[in-house]
């Protein structure tokens, strides 16, 4: 496995007036790694990856990818990127056939083969049948599914996952972490961020736990298992972000719930 | 998806996008795409019943209805009064493509899905950029075009060929103006605010421009009614301010020879404005971009709003828990539906500035003593307008998916809803206005029109069951798709105005005729009691 540079971060700042979402980023991601960006709601991390793929600007510090300073404003660099967006946002006037050649076009493919990329890549997911309907009829699986498509038609270098797997059933959710891996191996680096810590534990080869604006931990999961002494990701988390009253929130809710006292 | 003409036609100025650094290719690729959506942005319920016809272009069967409209403008391109008759022509293609910009193209121009999906992949702004505002521009050159085909030809055969492309070049430049406008309205308003209170100020806006097309258009008619346009033209300083006249002025200066300053500068101002519009506009446009992210930030501090108002009414209109329930419950859904208020509040405007219209036509003819003696308060049933809109719109909701919880929830009566719903209109819509208006009046006419008002009140009140039962039939408010309201239904609506008409006549009589007036009241009072327990 190559240890190439792929993404470097270096001092990274951003501010919304007053608000002060990223503090000072600094972080060198390497070929073939899969990254699991943690953080609580807030912490910056859908600022970071979006800072990365150009959608904001204004930014204080250094963002490199492949070697390339973004701030010269060249988009070329986006060609070699794969984003699965947060919001799942897509045009959903649109088929899947329409909207995945579209996709496939932007990125500079050829209008035929990425109209039959996305066909097969449709009919592993089994797929197949809605291919020619429209986006607004799909379930949320099914619109995941094609997101997850159009971000991989290009064959990208670099992937950047906002919950990835929300909407999936349990075999489609098996399917793409083995997906994910098989990438990794092949020398593509993930950027997978979710909530659920157990897959993000699970997948991930490195973790990244960001926290008010800052790195607050970065390892394998089990270099911060030995920091932290701690068992799952989820403890580790919350002993990092300093949240331990979950059972006395749960409590209190319960007992609310019940018409019972607040405290 | 199928070729465009249009994009054919934007195919030869290829070179020149290039030019500018534009990325031809990727752009017209996204202009495809946009186009294609257009065409499918089509009323959900139509979008079932038609499933075969998929491609079948509902933009085009929208520009039918602009041919038509088109027919009004066709006796306005006659005639001498070229200033007079222009200025009114400008004014009304001002006005329905404004209005179809504000309604149909605001989601365009405020698009944020554009960012994720198209700004992430290898293309630069700049393409985004031109595709977005080409995309506008064919749009609006398909309306404009319509508006305007029939009338051109027209003038060209009656008014001559110089008349002709005096014409063309000035809708051009109006077109532009309105696109421009219209681009620098929002992006002021995103500057400024964010978060849900940037929704709320871009509904208000859309609401107050919706308006100002309103009262601009009377403007434009009144203005003449000042100047003698056989001769000496006076120009007061506020038609400065309105754009259908500077293209009117054109025609003064071009074709009537007339070069007196105010005209020229008027002709100016038509060509100039555009111009510094569209460079302001080009200077702004990154920071337009970047505050449309302010759409999607969630600003969650929010504040409660005094519910004693509406408490109150409550108590005082709903007989059982399930009913004030929901009187509440639509009360606050009102107060929330952007959609609903861009719909009907511009009627509101309607409804406040007519009666007082009729008012300062009658003040030419008399004495404002004579006047406070007339029934001329009868203007007020104007304000009842509001009502069938209202109703109408009231089955729908941007949420309407969240109707399931009324099948969820152990509900008695469904009655209880459809009367609960209408109370909250009359209360949060109606009311005001009406109130506002009676205080006016009851000082223009004194308080011996207060047995009138109380009239008014109660027919109001009687008006919006039946307007339920016209226009909703058995439809649960909040529970339908506001792209379903595209087709209004007209004729319904035209009834319905015949029966306020009924209403004004009978209390016109009843007005000739000793206590007739009293004898009305109790028997409104009387069917108002009766109607509403028993219709819902």
């Amino acid at each position: 496995m190559g240890n190439q540079k792929v993404l470097a971060l270096k001092h990274l700042t951003k501010s919304f007036g007053q608000k002060h979402i990223l503090q000072g980023i600094t972080l060198d991601v390497y070929q073939g790694e899969i990254i699991g960006y943690i953080g609580p709601n807030g912490a910056g991390k859908s600022t970071t990856v979006k800072i990365m793929l150009g959608l904001v600007d204004d930014f204080e510090g250094e963002v490199e990818l492949f070697g390339y300073n973004i701030a010269d404003g060249d988009p070329t660099y986006k060609q070699r990127i794969g984003y699965v967006p947060e919001h799942a946002e897509v045009y959903d006037n649109l088929t899947a056939r329409e909207y995945l050649t579209f996709v496939g076009e932007l990125y500079g493919m050829e209008r035929d083969h990425a109209e039959e990329k996305a066909k097969d890549l449709m009919a592993i997911f089994e797929l197949t049948d809605v291919f020619d309907a429209r986006l607004s009829s799909f379930s949320k699986g099914m619109r995941q599914k094609v997101l997850i498509i159009a971000s991989l038609l290009h064959n990208p270098d670099l992937l950047f996952l906002d919950e990835p797997l929300s909407g999936l059933d349990a075999s489609s959710v098996m399917i793409v972490k083995e997906v994910l891996a098989q990438l990794a191996e092949q020398g593509k680096t993930i950027f997978y961020s979710s909530h659920i810590m157990d897959v993000v534990e699970k997948i991930s080869n490195r973790i990244v736990l960001l926290h008010d604006g800052q790195i607050v931990a970065d390892g394998s999961f089990e270099q911060l298992q030995q920091q932290n002494k701690e068992g799952t990701l989820e403890q580790i988390f919350n002993e990092l972000t300093g949240f331990n009253q979950h059972e006395a929130i749960a409590s209190s809710f319960v007992s609310v719930v019940q018409d019972g006292d607040t405290t | 998806m199928r070729e465009f003409q249009s994009l054919k036609i934007l195919d030869t100025f290829k070179k020149g996008f290039e030019v500018f650094g534009v990325d031809y290719e990727v752009m017209r690729k996204i202009l495809e795409v946009k186009l294609t959506m257009d065409q499918r942005r089509v009323p959900t319920m139509f979008n079932q019943s038609t499933k075969k016809k998929e491609d079948n272009n509902q933009f085009l069967k929208s520009l039918g209805m602009y041919l038509l409209m088109s027919l009004i403008l066709i006796p306005l391109v006659l005639g001498d009064h070229y200033f007079f008759q222009m200025s009114l022509v400008f004014g009304i293609v001002m006005f329905i493509v404004m209005t179809s910009m504000i309604s149909d193209f605001s989601t365009v121009l405020l698009d944020v899905r554009d960012k994720v999906i198209i700004g992430t992949k290898p293309v630069n702004a700049r393409t985004i950029n031109t595709a977005k505002v080409i995309h506008v521009t064919i749009y609006l050159f398909c309306i404009t075009g319509t508006l305007t085909a029939l009338p051109l030809i027209v003038s060209l055969v009656q008014q001559g060929f110089l008349f002709f492309i005096v014409f063309v070049v000035e809708l051009i430049l109006l077109s532009f103006l309105i696109i421009m406008f219209t681009a620098l309205i929002y992006i002021g308003v995103l500057r400024f605010f964010d978060g849900e209170k940037l929704k709320d100020m871009i509904n208000y806006v859309q609401i107050m421009l919706t308006m100002m097309m309103l009262v601009g258009y009377q403007l434009v008619i009144r203005s003449f009614e000042f100047v003698d346009f056989q001769m000496n033209i006076t120009i007061h300083w506020w038609q400065y301010l309105i754009p259908p006249m500077w293209y009117g002025a054109a025609y003064e200066w071009l074709l009537q020879h007339n070069q007196g300053q105010s005209i020229m500068v008027l002709s100016i101002l038509g060509l100039v404005v555009p111009i510094l519009a569209l460079l302001v506009y080009l200077r702004l446009i990154p920071s337009f971009e970047r505050n449309l992210d302010k759409l999607l930030s969630q600003n969650t501090k929010a504040t409660k709003r005094g519910t004693f108002y509406r408490e109150w009414w409550a108590n005082i209109l709903c007989h059982t828990k399930e009913e004030k329930t929901f009187f509440l419950f639509a009360n606050q859904m009102l107060s929330h539906e952007r959609e609903f208020k861009l719909k009907v509040y511009p009627t509101i405007g309607f409804a406040l500035f007519f009666p007082f219209l009729f008012l300062f036509n009658d003040l030419r003819l008399r004495s404002f003593a004579e006047m406070s003696n007339s029934k001329l308060f009868l203007t007020i049933y104007f304000c009842i307008l509001i009502i069938p809109t209202g109703v109408q719109m009231i089955k729908f909701s941007e949420n309407y998916q969240g109707a399931w919880i009324f099948k969820a929830t152990p509900i008695k009566y469904v009655a209880n809803m459809y009367r609960a719903a209408t109370k909250a209109l009359l209360i949060k819509l109606f009311f005001p206005v009406f109130l506002l208006l009676s205080v006016v009046f009851i000082f223009i006419f004194s308080i011996r029109i207060i047995v009138s008002l109380l009239v008014v009140g109660l027919t109001a009140s009687l008006f919006s069951v039946i307007c339920y039962k016209v226009l909703n039939k058995s439809d649960l408010p909040f529970t339908d798709s506001f792209a379903a309201a595209q087709q209004t239904e007209t004729a319904k609506h035209f009834a319905l105005f015949a029966v306020i008409g009924v209403f004004v006549g009978i209390h016109f009589f009843s007005l000739s005729v000793p206590y007739g007036e009293y004898v009305y009241f109790g028997v409104l009072a009387v069917t108002n009691w009766f109607i509403w327990r028993r219709v819902f």
